[in-house]
C-alpha cells in the first residue's frame, strides 16, 4: 500500500474558542499519541487531510506524518465530525511501527446479486459492517469482500466462511454472522396464507 | 404507542433545548436516516405516524429503525381549570431531540423508494429534518 503524506503543524493553542477559529481559518486541530511518546497537540491543513483521507486506501490510509521536520508512520485512531454540519473537528492520529501488525477495523463489502433470495421475497441482511482485523500496516485492505450470489432463504454467512487476504487475520469469533438471508414478515403473511389457501391481502405481492 | 414501562418519577421539569446533540448522529443501523435539524418534543404518537407512513410506502423488502424513544412525561392541565391546585395530569410521552439526532433509519434496496418513505415519515415530525445517507469513507 502506498503512503500519503501529511504534514502537522505543533503549538496550537488549545481551548474551544481558539479550536473554533483555527477550524475557521481551515486548519483541523488533531493530537497524534503512540509508541510510548509524549502526546503532541498540532494542526493539519483542512485540504490536505481531505487529499488524504480520499485516496483508494480510504481512512485506513498508512500516513507519513511530518511534524515539525521529523516524520514518523501514522494511522487515522478517530475522526470527530460536527452532529449537523458533518465536518471534521478533531483528530486522533496513532503514530504506528509500519513493520510490527495492529489492529484495526476494514469494511465489509457484499458482492454479487442474491437473486434466489429476492425472487422468494427475502431479503439480505448485513449484520456486521467492519471487521476488527490485525494486519501490517503496509498490507491494510480497503474492505473485505462478502459474496452473496449463492445465499438462499435461511441462509447465513459468518465470520468464518470469509476469505479474508493474505496477512489478514481476524480474533472475531467465527460464528458472528456477517449476513442473513431472511423472509420479509410481508413474505412471511403471504406464505402462510397460501399454506391456508387464503387470498393475499392488498397491496402484497 | 411507544412509552416506559414504569417511571420513577411520574412528573418531570420541561428542561432546556440547547445545543446539538451528544451522540447518535451517525445512521448505524439502516442505510438511510432522518436526522433533526432543530429542537424539538417529538411524541410518542408522532413517532407511530411516522413509522407507519414509512412502513405503508415501502410495503416489503425494507427494515425500520426507531432510535429515539419517548421517556419524558408531559403534563396538562384539565380545560377550564383555575390556576394553582399543583401540577397537571401526565398527558403524553415525548423523546427530546435536538440537532443533529438521527431519529429513524431504514435500509431498503430501492434509494428512490427508500427516499420517499423517508420525505413521508418527515412530513408527520414536529422538526425540520433531512435525510442522510449512511457515512462510508471518509
Amino acid at each position: 500500500m502506498s503512503e500519503v503524506t501529511l504534514t502537522a503543524t505543533t503549538g496550537r493553542e488549545t481551548g474551544s474558542a481558539r479550536s473554533r477559529r483555527m477550524r475557521a481559518e481551515g486548519r483541523i486541530p488533531a493530537t497524534v499519541y503512540g509508541m510510548g511518546r509524549e502526546p503532541v497537540s498540532v494542526t493539519i491543513e483542512r485540504a490536505d487531510l481531505r487529499r488524504a483521507m480520499t485516496t483508494e486506501a480510504g481512512v485506513n490510509a498508512l500516513i507519513r506524518l511530518d511534524i515539525d521536520g521529523e516524520s514518523d508512520h501514522a494511522l487515522v485512531k478517530e475522526i470527530q465530525r460536527h452532529p449537523v454540519r458533518r465536518d471534521v473537528i478533531h483528530l486522533d492520529l496513532q503514530r504506528i511501527d509500519p513493520a510490527k501488525p495492529m489492529l484495526l477495523t476494514v469494511p465489509i463489502e457484499l458482492i454479487g446479486d442474491s437473486k434466489k433470495v429476492t425472487s422468494a421475497g427475502g431479503v439480505i441482511e448485513l449484520k456486521l459492517r467492519q471487521l476488527k482485523v490485525s494486519v501490517r500496516p503496509d498490507s491494510i485492505p480497503t474492505h473485505i469482500v462478502v459474496d452473496q450470489s449463492e445465499m438462499v432463504v435461511d441462509d447465513m454467512i459468518t465470520v468464518g466462511d470469509m476469505s479474508l487476504p493474505d496477512g489478514v487475520s481476524s480474533e472475531v469469533d467465527e460464528a458472528t454472522p456477517v449476513a442473513i438471508a431472511r423472509l420479509t414478515r410481508a413474505a412471511m403473511v403471504a406464505q402462510r396464507q397460501a399454506a391456508r389457501g387464503e387470498e393475499p391481502a392488498p397491496g402484497a405481492k | 404507542m411507544l412509552m416506559p414501562r414504569k417511571v420513577k418519577h411520574r412528573k418531570q421539569h420541561r428542561g432546556r433545548l440547547t445545543g446539538a446533540t451528544k451522540g447518535g448522529s451517525a445512521v448505524s443501523y439502516g442505510q438511510y436516516g432522518i436526522q433533526a435539524l432543530e429542537p424539538g418534543w417529538i411524541t410518542a404518537r408522532q413517532i407511530e405516524a411516522a413509522r407507519i407512513a414509512m412502513t405503508r410506502h415501502i410495503k416489503r423488502g425494507g427494515k425500520v429503525w426507531i432510535n429515539i424513544f419517548p421517556d419524558k412525561p408531559i403534563t396538562q392541565k384539565p380545560a377550564e381549570t383555575r390556576m394553582g391546585s399543583g401540577k397537571g395530569n401526565p398527558e403524553r410521552w415525548v423523546a427530546v431531540v435536538r440537532p443533529g439526532r438521527v431519529m429513524f433509519e431504514l435500509s431498503y434496496p430501492d434509494e428512490a423508494t427508500a427516499r420517499g418513505a423517508l420525505n413521508r415519515a418527515i412530513q408527520k415530525l414536529p422538526v425540520k429534518a433531512r435525510i442522510v445517507k449512511r457515512e462510508e469513507g471518509f
